[in-house]
């Protein structure tokens, strides 16, 4: 745009009779009476350096530049839109944003009319809305009768818009026309060109955003289709999005097809833990089972995008979870209380008290999780050096994701400086261990970056290994006490992701049966050490050490918190019922859920 | 037993005049006496206690005390869509559920502006006036067993029957109607049942002639409810008291006059007014309502349009079935309306209907979404009961079941 804009600018402004050598100027001999005078120059603007603009019969002064959708978003107009997206190239082809403006004689495309000085516009006028819903009966007049077996169905706009402005019978006397109904497109994606309105959203994101251009539009007039190139699979890491910006059912997650209604879902603001960017994520579920993750708008990290890899780590919350504590080893392991393992785990750390007690902690957990971990080591356990698991180095794409996989290296790395402790890599613990000098270890995590498997093994000459662990793993199957761990979803806390952004999360939902955040079980075992710290939240934790962590000491937990629970999902019973609010019901036994 | 006078354990064989003659003028007046009326007492209708001190046979203090069918009505109206909220009014009047139905529809309505269509408030006003006459049926049938006599009671109670034979023809249901749907009915009226009804008001009209023939001069009755449960016409104002014990203090106020909805203007119809406020003027005016209301009906039959019964507008009323499953605008509009409910505007608003009782008032919140953000219920009931201490202090016990029964308080909409 700028190039094209630049060296008109000054032609216009330039004074009439200014020598242009490129002109092809008559001679004086033939010269042509006096053109008439020049129409009267554009008036200066009303707000100099921005746009004034009425709107719906509302002035507003917005930045040049600004988009017609977004500008009537200020004065609380919604223009109705399909193909338009904030972060993608415009493509006016839904032709839903049609509004009537003063300076053009028939309607214009909102998303790409840019707006004018002293334009007035009309997003709800008799013209524009009957615009509105030609367009709506157009586009749905080979929809097929789709909604109650579609997983759009509540979060489509094709419902939206058709109660907002159409809202009439349908006038087809024909049959439909009828396309592929269901095209696997890669491992990820199903398509169903039957209900693509052909936006092109998806087609602009591959090209613009995650620079694989695979998908295009294929065909003319009624044959028209959404489809990938020939030959090809869609196997972009980004390939998730597609769902998401996605306003019908056309293009849906072969991962979530049929397991969840979307009204029935609550949806949690959340961070994605798949790497160290740590993409703010809306983590959508129902009772205590999380069904996706979405990307939450977030301009300084993730824009409105995440990958397929961290979007598919949502599985791991519900598959071989540890949720009772176990003691004892191998074949001796049984399910204890809460009470019976705290006291097993407190005994078996008081016994190693500096004698070889080696802290390995995970940088997969949250900052209070970290906070209560590390302060617990110096304080109680009297431990100078920390050992850092993890997940092992992965490989970064060409977007957001990182080779890093620990959403939370930075945090540990601040709050062990903080506090005065030293990190050692896994590396050392693992001589330290085939020196024979550690006799007992405390874990905050299940995750180490080499196989897991073969580290367990070598943990069996232990006296004592106690592992916090949110899942059953070869770690625990070797431990004398395994204490089940909450996963980040199942309280509140914070990541620091690798630019040192801080991000709170909400809870999504609470623990289920006896497991519980790992900040709670610290707590409990320095009780059980003799402490007499009383943290009753991961707040309280944060707010208890945060002081002698100064890269975390102005966070506000609380005030650069997401609004919790944006939206609630449906529920099939009454929401005060059994005095649970909607996001917590459904604990305990499945039952059989319906209207 | 041990509060009892030493006399009462005095061996049998001394007499007990020849020892203590003051035993001869017993102060019966010397300690008053707590009962308990209820909760589960066979002249409560439906559950209420009421706690009464008695000095001798005389009320001192009469304390009623309700919550036993507290429900959360309208805590539970906010977790449901607008239309989810119709089957927990049936349980208000459950007598008259046809008037709670279509009371709330109305608010609801006005709320969102629309008018349903001619032919469906015809068949509202053919509704409500045939529960109207099953609510008045019931109280007078009760009022005559409680003071004795059991003919009345059958008698009301076949009336009633009939009537609400008519009521599960024309809604499914004898007492939980659900009837009516935002925007006009759900199902109109089944073939040939306008006859029915007419045949069946007919006979209603001898069972009722038949009631207050066994009644209104019967000797008993008159006794126990002429200048018994009186209040004044400025304490039933300050009450707040409506419906036909208001009118029976001789005010003339009546919402389907007042304040005329559906076509009740078009129709030809009087409002009873009595006199003396007390039971055989409330007692009356039920009987009276019962000629008035059959007039409404005949009246109303006589003239019922043809039509649509339900707006033809998606935004409020479900698509036709064959629309939603043969189209795809109409199984949006279905799965909208279903899953999200009616989109009622942001606002507020006051409606009140007739109902057997009284002035049955709706106060209405929207938050512009599907479902209510408030819903309160001014029910007829509650300052009927309030003012029963007042009308019944200082009385005769016998005169609290003759009141308690012309307020005719429904448990299900006073606790709601």
């Amino acid at each position: 745009m700028s190039e094209t804009k630049d060296p008109k600018m000054p032609a216009e402004k330039a004074p009439p009779g200014a020598s242009n050598p490129v002109a092809d100027k008559p001679p004086a001999a033939h010269s042509q009476p006096p053109p008439p005078p020049a129409p009267p120059g554009r008036p200066p603007p009303k707000n100099p350096g921005k746009v004034t603009v009425t709107i719906d019969g509302t002035e507003i002064a917005v930045e040049p530049g600004t988009n017609m959708i977004e500008a009537a978003a200020k004065v609380g107009s919604a223009i109705p839109y399909f193909c338009y997206h904030p972060r993608l190239s415009v493509a006016a082809n839904c032709r839903q944003c049609m509004v009537q403006v003063s300076n053009a004689p028939k309607l214009v495309p909102a998303c790409q009319t840019p707006l004018a000085e002293g334009q007035v516009i009309e997003t709800g006028s008799q013209k524009a809305r009957d615009q509105q819903r030609a367009n709506m009966e157009f586009l749905l007049l080979n929809h097929p009768v789709d909604c109650a077996i579609c997983d759009q169905a509540g979060e489509c706009r094709l419902q939206d818009y058709y109660m907002t402005h159409d809202n009439l019978p349908s006038r087809l006397e024909h049959g439909k026309v009828q396309k592929n109904k269901r095209k696997i497109l890669g491992p990820t994606i199903v398509l169903d060109q039957e209900r693509c309105i052909l936006c092109t959203r998806c087609v602009r994101f591959m090209d613009e955003v995650a620079k694989e251009p695979q998908l295009g539009v294929f065909g003319r007039g009624s044959h028209e289709v959404l489809d990938i190139f020939p030959g090809q699979e869609l196997t972009s890491n980004y390939s998730g999005n597609i769902v998401d910006i996605c306003p019908v059912g056309a293009l849906l997650s072969r991962d979530t097809r049929f397991k969840a209604r979307s009204w029935f879902l609550s949806a949690s603001p959340s961070t994605c833990t798949g790497c160290s960017r740590g993409c703010s994520i809306w983590a959508d579920s129902y009772g205590q089972v999380t069904h996706r993750f979405r990307p939450r708008e977030n301009e300084a990290i993730n824009a409105s995008w995440m990958c397929d890899k961290g979007r598919a780590s949502y599985r791991d919350l519900s598959v071989d979870r540890l949720f009772v504590p176990l003691v004892g080893r191998g074949n001796q392991q049984r399910e204890v209380s809460r009470e019976e393992a705290r006291q097993a785990a407190a005994e078996a750390l008081k016994a190693h008290l500096g004698k070889g007690l080696a802290v390995l902690v995970s940088p997969t957990v949250s900052n209070e999780d970290l906070m209560a971990a590390l302060h617990l080591a110096r304080e109680q356990l009297s431990v100078k050096e920390i050992f850092v698991g993890g997940r092992a180095e992965g490989e970064a794409d060409h977007y957001l994701l990182t080779a890093d996989r620990n959403p939370n290296r930075k945090g540990l790395e601040w709050i062990a400086k903080g506090l005065g402790l030293t990190l050692r890599p896994f590396s050392e613990l693992q001589a330290a261990l085939k020196k024979g000098s550690v006799q007992a270890l405390w874990a905050v995590g299940h995750e180490v970056p080499t196989d897991a498997a073969t580290f367990a093994q070598s943990l069996e000459g232990l006296a004592q290994v106690v592992v916090q662990s949110t899942h059953s793993t070869p770690l625990t199957a070797v431990s004398t006490v395994a204490l089940p761990a909450a996963s980040h979803l199942e309280d509140e806390g914070s990541f620091t992701q690798l630019d040192g952004i801080t991000q709170r999360h909400r809870k999504a939902y609470p623990a289920q049966e006896l497991a519980m955040p790992h900040w709670q079980w610290v707590t409990e075992l320095a009780r059980g050490l003799g402490s007499e710290s009383l943290w009753r939240s991961a707040r309280d934790v944060f707010q208890a050490v945060k002081g002698e962590v100064p890269e975390l000491a102005d966070f506000g937990w609380d005030t650069q918190a997401p609004r919790n629970k944006e939206r609630r999902g449906i529920n099939p019973i009454s929401t005060s019922a059994d005095g649970r609010p909607p996001g917590y019901r459904e604990f305990g036994a499945p039952r059989v859920r319906g209207i | 037993m041990s509060d009892l006078p030493s006399s009462a354990v005095r061996p049998p064989s001394q007499d007990p005049l020849a020892e203590d003659v003051d035993e001869l003028e017993a102060h019966l007046d010397s300690q008053r006496m707590y009962i308990n009326m209820g909760p589960s007492h066979p002249a409560t209708h439906g559950t209420v206690r009421m706690r009464i001190e008695l000095d001798g046979e005389n009320i001192a203090k009469a304390d009623p005390e309700i919550g036993f069918l507290h429900r959360g009505f309208q805590k539970s109206c906010e977790n449901v869509t607008w239309t989810q909220c119709l089957p927990y009014t049936d349980r208000l009047n459950y007598v008259s559920a046809i008037n709670n139905n279509l009371g709330f529809l109305n608010a609801v309505e006005k709320l969102i502006g629309i008018t349903v269509p001619e032919r469906a408030q015809y068949i509202r006003v053919i509704a409500s006036e045939l529960h109207r006459i099953c609510d008045h049926l019931t109280m007078i049938g009760a009022t005559g067993m409680e003071l004795g006599g059991f003919a009345p009671f059958l008698l009301g109670i076949e009336g009633r029957e009939l009537l609400w034979d008519r009521v599960s023809e024309l809604t499914g249901a004898r007492l939980t109607t659900s009837y009516g749907r935002i925007g006009g009915l759900n199902r109109d009226l089944p073939e040939g049942w306008t006859d029915k009804v007419l045949r069946s008001l007919d006979k209603v009209k001898t069972i009722c002639a038949e009631v207050v023939s066994l009644l209104s001069r019967n000797r008993i009755f008159v006794d126990r409810m002429r200048g018994t449960g009186v209040i004044s016409t400025e304490d039933a104002l300050d009450f707040g008291f409506t419906g036909p014990c208001l009118r029976a203090c001789g005010v003339d106020y009546d919402l389907r006059k007042a304040k005329p909805y559906w076509v009740y203007d078009q129709l030809d119809f009087d409002i009873p007014i009595g006199r003396n406020g007390d039971n055989y003027d409330r007692y009356l005016m039920r009987v009276e309502e019962i000629i008035q209301s059959d007039r409404i009906i005949r009246q109303a039959i006589a003239k019922l349009p043809d039509g649509p019964i339900i707006v033809d507008d998606w935004q409020v009323a479900l698509p036709p079935k064959p629309e939603v499953y043969g189209t795809i605008e109409g199984v949006i509009a279905h799965f909208k309306l279903v899953m999200e409910g009616v989109q009622v505007p942001a606002g507020e608003i006051y409606d009140a209907t007739e109902s057997p009782n009284g002035e049955l008032g709706w106060y209405l919140v929207s938050d512009g979404g599907g479902r209510p953000y408030k819903v309160h219920l001014r029910a007829p009931g509650f300052p009927l009961l309030a003012a029963l201490p007042r009308m019944i202090e200082g009385k005769m016990l016998s005169d609290l079941i003759p009141t308690f029964d012309t307020i005719n308080m429904i448990g299900g909409e006073v606790e709601q």
